[in-house]
Formats: C-alpha cells, sequence, structure tokens
C-alpha cells in the first residue's frame, strides 16, 4: 500500500460521496455544495495524475465558476418542493434499472478488457509542454473556443434579458 | 318499296325522338297527333306488306347488315317478314295507331301527356322491331326494350305508392323469364355459332343438336315467354300492371307485349316441335293457366283485374293452342286475342272515365241506359271472348280445342272447358254489374270521338277477325300447315258451355234467382281462395321476399358486425398505437433522454452479449 | 496505480451523474448532473493520457477543450434556464412539457 493509492482511495471516495449526496441532498443548495466537493476531488486526482495545470483549472473553472453560475441558478429561481407525481416514480424507477444496466455493462468491459501501461513510459506533461503543444498544433481549435466563449457570453446576456416590450 | 320494309319501326322511333325534344313545351295536340300520324304511317307499310305478303303470297326480301366479327361468326342486323311477323306487324301497328287516338281522349287532362305519347311511340318502336327481328339477338334487345317501356308506363303515375311498387314487381318478375331467354339465348349460340333463326332451323334441322339440348334450349325460350306472357308461376306481375293507364292496358298489357310470350314460342316453334316434352310443359302450363287465371277473375271487384286475369287466362289458351301442336291455333287465337281484349280494355276504360274514375264494379251499374253504344261495344267484346258464334273468339278458341282434343291430352281438354266456362261467366257477371241493374250515377260523362273511333273499329274486327280461318283456313295457310279436319261437336260443346256461363250471370246478376252470396258459400274455400288469387302473391312473399330479406339481414349482420368490426379494428388500432406512443412523447426532456439511454442500453447489451456469448 | 481504477471512478461518476439527468427535478440540478458526466470524461482523457497504451499530452489538450465547452454550454444552460423561468414560473423541468405530441 503506497501513498499513491491511499491518496487515490481517499480522494476518490471524497468524490463519490459527494456526487450521492448531491443526488440525495434534501435541498438544492446542499447539492450544489456537495457537487463542488466533488469537482475539488476531482482536482486533486488529476494532481495525482501529475496534471497540475488541469487541476488548477479544474479549480478555477469548475469548483470556482461553474459551481458559483449554479448556485446563481439556483438563487435567481425559486425551487419547488411538492411531492413528485406518480408517473414520475414509474420513471424514477425504469431510470435507476437502466443507469445499473448500463454501470454493469461499462464496469464488465473495463474489467474485461486488457489494459496494457507500459512501464516507464510516463511522460510528465509541464505547463510548458501543453503550452507549446496548444499554441503549436492547437492554434485554431484554441481560437475557436476563444470564439466560442464569446458566442456563449453573447447568447447568455441575450437570453436572459429581459424582454423589453 | 318491299325493300324497304325495314324502315317500318323508324316512323315512331323518330316521333319519340320529336316527342321527348317537345315533352315540356310541346302543344298537347300536336305532340299527340304526331304519334298517331306517324304509327298510322307504319299501319299503312304494313297493310301494304299484308297485301304483298298474305294476299299474292310473295316473299319479302329480308335485309341484313353485318354488324360484329367474331371470329369466325358474324352477328347481323337487320329485319326479316315471314307470313308471321308481317300478321304481327299488323296487328301491332293497328291498336298502337287506335289505342294513340283514344289516349288523346283519355289523357286530355293528363299534366304529362306529352311524356306518356312518347313512351307509347318508343314503345310501338320497340315492339314493332321485336317483331320484325330476323334473329335471336335482337329480338333480345327489343325484348327488353318493350319492358322497359312496359315499366314506365305502368309506373307513369309514379307518385302513386301502389303503381311504383306494380312497376319495380312488373320490371323484376319479367326479369326473372329473360333470363332464361338470355341462357336460351347463350346456349344457342354456343352451340350452332349464329343467331339468326334462319341458321338456327338449319342447324336444327340437321340435327346438330342433341335432342337434350333442343329440349333444354325450348324450355329456357318458354320460361322468357312466361314471364312476358304472364304464365302461371310468373303472373303475378300482370294484374298489378293495371296501374297504368287503361291505354296502357289496353296496348301493352293486353294486346302486344304480352302477346310477344306467345309470339316469341311461335316464331321458333320449329324447335318446340323437335321436342316433345317441351311441348308437354307448354300446354299443360298454358292449360293450368288459363284455369287458374279465370277462377281468380271470377271473384275480383276492379274492372281492370278482371280484365287482367282474363288476358292471362287467354294466354293460357294460346300456350295451350301451341303446345298442342296448333300453331295457327294458337296465333289465330293471338290475333283475335288483340282485337277483342283491346277493344274490352278500351271500352273498360271508357267505363271507367264515365265514372270518373271509379274502378270498383259493385258501384257501378245501370250504365245501358246512359250509354247505349259503349254497352254494346262491351257486349262484342264479352261475346267474342266467351266464345259466342260468329264472334271472332269463338273460331280461334274453336281451333284451340280442335288442337287440344287432337293432341290427345283430354285433362287439358277437360280444364280449358271448364275455363270456358269460367270465361263466359266473368264476363258477363262484369256485363252485368256495369250495365244492367240500378243507375248509381245519375249522370255520367259523354265520351268524345277520341273514345268512339278506336272502340268501334275494335269491335268491327273482333266480329269479323273470325273469317280468317273460316270458311278458307287462311292463317293455316300463312303458316304452311295442313288444316285439320274439324270435329263438328267441339264448336257445339264450346259455345254450350259458354251460353251456359253467361246464363249463370244472368240469373245471379241479372234476375237474382240465386244470390251471389249462397254461390260463394257453396263454394266454401273456394270463394276465398279466388278472390285472395290463391294467396300466390302471400306465397311468394313468404318464400322468397322474406327469405332473401333474412338473408339480407344475416349479410348485413355479417357486413356489420364482422367486416365492419374488422374495418373498427383497422381503425382504432392505429389510434390506439398513436396513443400510446403520444403517451410516450409527454413533452418532458427527461423522459427522452429515458428512452435514449435505453437504447444505449440495447446497443450496447447487443453488441457486448454476442462478444461474450463467443 | 492501475488505469483501471480510475477508469472504473470515472464510470461511477458518470453514472450518478446519468441517474441524476434522468431523475432531478430541479433544471438547475439537471445542468450540474451534465457538469458531473463531463467531469467524468474528462477524468478517462486525464488517466489516459497519463497511463495509456501511448501516453500523450494530447489528452490533457482534449480535457482543455472540454472545460471551455462545459463552461460555455453552463452558461446558455442557465441563461435559457432563466429565460423558461421567466415564461412558466418554475423550475421544474418536468413542466416543461409544451411539446408534448
Amino acid at each position: 500500500m503506497n501513498a499513491e493509492f491511499l491518496a487515490f482511495s481517499i480522494l476518490s471516495v471524497f468524490a463519490i460521496g459527494g456526487a450521492v449526496f448531491f443526488l440525495n441532498a434534501g435541498k438544492v443548495m446542499h447539492m450544489a455544495i456537495a457537487l463542488a466537493f466533488t469537482f475539488f476531488s476531482l482536482a486533486g486526482i488529476y494532481l495525482l495524475l501529475q496534471a497540475e495545470f488541469l487541476a488548477v483549472v479544474q479549480v478555477l473553472v469548475y469548483a470556482g465558476g461553474i459551481s458559483i453560475l449554479m448556485i446563481f441558478g439556483i438563487m435567481l429561481t425559486k425551487p419547488e418542493e411538492g411531492a413528485p407525481s406518480r408517473s414520475f416514480q414509474y420513471h424514477q424507477w425504469i431510470s435507476l434499472a437502466t443507469v445499473t444496466g448500463f454501470f454493469v455493462i461499462i464496469m464488465t468491459i473495463i474489467y474485461q478488457t486488457p489494459i496494457l501501461t507500459p512501464a516507464g513510459k510516463e511522460t510528465s506533461a509541464s505547463v510548458k509542454s501543453i503550452g507549446s503543444i496548444l499554441f503549436k498544433n492547437y492554434a485554431i481549435p484554441f481560437e475557436l473556443a476563444s470564439i466560442l466563449l464569446l458566442v456563449a457570453l453573447i447568447g447568455a446576456i441575450v437570453l436572459a434579458r429581459k424582454e423589453q416590450k | 318499296m318491299l325493300s324497304y320494309a325495314w324502315t317500318i319501326p323508324l316512323f315512331p322511333l323518330f316521333a319519340f325522338v320529336v316527342q321527348l325534344l317537345l315533352r315540356t313545351k310541346g302543344n298537347k295536340k300536336l305532340v299527340s297527333s304526331l304519334g298517331v300520324v306517324l304509327t298510322f304511317l307504319s299501319f299503312v307499310f304494313s297493310v301494304y306488306l299484308v297485301v304483298h305478303s298474305l294476299v299474292w303470297n310473295q316473299t319479302i326480301p329480308e335485309w341484313k347488315v353485318n354488324w360484329l366479327h367474331i371470329g369466325a361468326n358474324v352477328v347481323t342486323v337487320g329485319a326479316s317478314f315471314t307470313p308471321i311477323q308481317v300478321a304481327m306487324l299488323f296487328i301491332v301497328s293497328l291498336v298502337s295507331c287506335l289505342v294513340q287516338i283514344y289516349s288523346m281522349g283519355y289523357m286530355k287532362e293528363d299534366k304529362r301527356s306529352n311524356t306518356f305519347f312518347a313512351y307509347l311511340s318508343l314503345f310501338t318502336f320497340s315492339m314493332l322491331g321485336l317483331v320484325i327481328a330476323p334473329n335471336f339477338l335482337e329480338l333480345y334487345f327489343f325484348w327488353e326494350l318493350v319492358g322497359v317501356c312496359s315499366f314506365l308506363l305502368v309506373g307513369f303515375y309514379f307518385y302513386k305508392e301502389s303503381a311504383k311498387q306494380a312497376a319495380k314487381k312488373a320490371f323484376i318478375v319479367t326479369r326473372i323469364g329473360d333470363v332464361g331467354l338470355f341462357i336460351a339465348i347463350c346456349l344457342l349460340f354456343w352451340e350452332v355459332g349464329s343467331f339468326d333463326f334462319d341458321v338456327v332451323k338449319q342447324a336444327v334441322d340437321a340435327n346438330q343438336l342433341s335432342s337434350g339440348m333442343i329440349t333444354l334450349i325450348a324450355i329456357l325460350i318458354f320460361v322468357g315467354a312466361i314471364g312476358k306472357s304472364g304464365q302461371f308461376p310468373l303472373h303475378t306481375w300482370l294484374p298489378d300492371a293495371m296501374e297504368g293507364p287503361t291505354p296502357v292496358s289496353a296496348l301493352i298489357h293486353a294486346a302486344t307485349m304480352v302477346a310477344a310470350g306467345v309470339f316469341l314460342v311461335a316464331e321458333t316453334f320449329w324447335l318446340f316441335e323437335e321436342s316433345s316434352t317441351a311441348l308437354a310443359i307448354v300446354s299443360y302450363i298454358g292449360g293450368f293457366t288459363a284455369l287458374f287465371a279465370a277462377l281468380i277473375a271470377l271473384t275480383q271487384t276492379d274492372i281492370k283485374r278482371v280484365l287482367a286475369y282474363s288476358t292471362v287466362s287467354q294466354l293460357g289458351y294460346m300456350m295451350l293452342g301451341l303446345g298442342s301442336l296448333g300453331l295457327s291455333s294458337g296465333f289465330f287465337h293471338l290475333l283475335t286475342h288483340a282485337f277483342f281484349k283491346a277493344l274490352l280494355f278500351l271500352a273498360a276504360g271508357a267505363v271507367i272515365v264515365a265514372y270518373s274514375h271509379e274502378q270498383d264494379i259493385r258501384k257501378m251499374g245501370g250504365l245501358w241506359k246512359q250509354q247505349r253504344w259503349l254497352g254494346i261495344a262491351f257486349l262484342i267484346g264479352a261475346f267474342s271472348i266467351a266464345g259466342i258464334p260468329p264472334f271472332s273468339g269463338f273460331f280461334s278458341k274453336d281451333e284451340i280445342f280442335l288442337a287440344v282434343f287432337q293432341s290427345g291430352r283430354y285433362d287439358l281438354f277437360v280444364a280449358a272447358l271448364l275455363a270456358a266456362f269460367c270465361t263466359a261467366f266473368y264476363m258477363f257477371r262484369l256485363f252485368y254489374l256495369v250495365f244492367a241493374g240500378k243507375v248509381t250515377k245519375e249522370k255520367t260523362k259523354t265520351l268524345s270521338w277520341h273514345f268512339k273511333v278506336p272502340i268501334w273499329i275494335l269491335a268491327l274486327f273482333s266480329v269479323i277477325a273470325g273469317f280468317l280461318q273460316y270458311p278458307k283456313h287462311l292463317i293455316s295457310g300463312w303458316l304452311d300447315e295442313t288444316t285439320q279436319t274439324a270435329l263438328w261437336w267441339i264448336p257445339v260443346v264450346v259455345t254450350l258451355m259458354a251460353v251456359f256461363g253467361i246464363f249463370l250471370a244472368y240469373a245471379v246478376y241479372q234476375k237474382r234467382w240465386v244470390s251471389a252470396h249462397t254461390l260463394a258459400k257453396l263454394s266454401g274455400i273456394g270463394y276465398r281462395l279466388s278472390y285472395r288469387k290463391f294467396y300466390i302473391d302471400e306465397c311468394y312473399e313468404a318464400l322468397f321476399v322474406w327469405s332473401l330479406k333474412g338473408l339480407g339481414w344475416i349479410l348485413m349482420g355479417w357486413d356489420r358486425f364482422f367486416v365492419g368490426g374488422i374495418a373498427l379494428f383497422m381503425k382504432s388500432m392505429p389510434i390506439q398505437l398513436s396513443e400510446m406512443s403520444s403517451r410516450i412523447q409527454n413533452g418532458q426532456v427527461q423522459r427522452y433522454i429515458l428512452i435514449s439511454v435505453i437504447g444505449l442500453l440495447l446497443l450496447l447489451l447487443s453488441i457486448t452479449v454476442g462478444r461474450f456469448i463467443s | 496505480m492501475y488505469l483501471t481504477s480510475y477508469l472504473a471512478l470515472a464510470a461511477i461518476l458518470f453514472c450518478i451523474g446519468l441517474y441524476g439527468i434522468l431523475t432531478k427535478r430541479n433544471a438547475v440540478m439537471l445542468l450540474f448532473s451534465v457538469e458531473l458526466m463531463l467531469n467524468a470524461v474528462n477524468l478517462n482523457l486525464v488517466a489516459f493520457s497519463r497511463l495509456g497504451f501511448y501516453p500523450n499530452v494530447e489528452g490533457q489538450i482534449f480535457t482543455f477543450f472540454t472545460i471551455t465547452v462545459a463552461a460555455a454550454e453552463a452558461a446558455v444552460g442557465l441563461a435559457i434556464l432563466i429565460a423558461l423561468y421567466r415564461k412558466k414560473e418554475t423550475a421544474e423541468a418536468d413542466q416543461y412539457n409544451s411539446m408534448k405530441g
């Protein structure tokens, strides 16, 4: 049992626990916070995988940006807590069965597939190498991504703006 | 001139077309006169032919045009003029012309008289065409055409429910017989390959057809004749057809169209001669009908119905004569009957008009004092039909009795004698009830010359037509038949029967020595049977109408519940399916996602499971 | 450490996200679930880029793009949600059924 495994175990328990809490929390706000916790745990897992830059980005974008955005969303809308209709319960059971089936298949595939990891071939992705590949090989997708963000920004403003009569 | 003889039917056809065009706007007098004049032209032409053919014994050339080529067979249309056809032409055109003159008076006040005259012209055309047809196909066309005219004219007062029903009945019942005729024609064409009378006759003479086939064809032709001539099983339409105007009854349902059946048998007599079975059937059905209809006529109270049953009975006589190998006797009776029955009907029509369209004879009486001329004319007709010498009916009936006696069917001879007695009785019952007795209506309508002229002309013919066969056998000569030696006692017996019938009628209805009620009681159930026409209509109602209706109901149930059920299922199944699928499409995103995830799951399963199994 | 463990973790997270998407009634939570699923995918990408048969930095590059798209999606999705909320007066996803057949 080495330190990496220990760290992985703790982080994954946190991540899964956060996700499960997200599913079962009674209040909407608790759900959001639980999910933010999961995002943090994932950032830790990225660190384990030696993707430091990505871990930072994860914390910035997800745990910071998106979670806060969602909390704004929750606060802007009034969450209603009504009893779900009968057809909805029905729907829940089917969903559970389907997702379980899906999970079993995926897990079977994962554990049935022989995955070879060549030892000693591990590459460390430094911020420098990432930057060089991103701006050399993926310059155009990068620019496109920035346009996408711009469009999303403007689109969000247009959509969320109150209609003037 | 003789080679243009085929134009005879075209005169009334022309009249029909013009009358049809002038139907709504035309001057009534003009339209009716047009029909009379053109029919008269046909009549004149017919007389010309009669003179050539029957008096001077010339053969009138056939006229023939190729119409269709069916493989090697050629179907022709044309006209032929054998003596029997020429004689028939004469009768039809004469009676038609007279009836049209009569109708000018009878239909004077009818709003649709122009239509009526157009129909009459169409009928005259069809009947003349029927008469001169040289082949079965053409005959069948005109045969159906006169049926249509009969339908139109019986249903002339179509706003009357009874007239509508009668027209339908006449059309449908005669159609049953026509099917028989049609099958016979098909069989003949199949066997011989031609419709022409000549060709078929040669084939029959050359023994090309088996005797069974000849019998079958002859019987089927006779079935057609049964329908048209109102013989026993199919006679029910004829009395009902009296719903039409009286001139129509006189022309179509007494003198000409109903005689077409007899004419058909006479024209194809060479076929019947080959089959003794067919002849026996013809004579037995004819004899039975003669007696049967006469019995019904005894008790009827509607003046036209009495005459209608009398017509059925007389047509039975003609069939009886034909069936007993007496071609000339049957045809002779057809000829005389055309005259005296048309006379009787026209006289009855005049009586009806005089009593302001009252047809029940129990409400009539004493007309002799008011309209003596009509009484005399009616009396001539009655004497003629009863068979009192020297009126025409006596001679023709005498011939039929002779033929029957010599054919050796004594049962039929007795039946015919009984029928003759009944005929005399019901005719004079009619005469005494209408003309004698107390005056029931003080002022009867005076009748114009339109009524008088045709009636007197027909009366004249009723008197003299009998002398065609006596002392010289002219008709037998035309038909190339050897005259049979007359038996002296037959006319005596026939006349005695008639006189006895007349005397009984005189005793019951004039002197009232015996009350009619006593007679009715004496006959027991017989009176009831006769009055209700032997329940034939009711039998048909029960046998055919109800059974067909039952079948119809069953089929309707089948249609409604089984076929309709399938249709309903086919309708509701897609609706149910679409409702089910629309329940899935409830517009909720999560439902859609679930469905697509299930789809993905199935896809994954189908990919992986196969992998695991192998 | 084996790749399998990371993949299993990613699968668990993905399935939880999927279940959330299918059953959560609050529309904001739906968006959250989507983010969770995207994170699971990111985890896969990063794990493969580090421990895959051909270890490669490009897996991380892809993750950046995914994060970018996820951020854009979250922004637009929330904007649509708010517009919808204004119209329907509710954030319940099962009330958004005006496309009902």
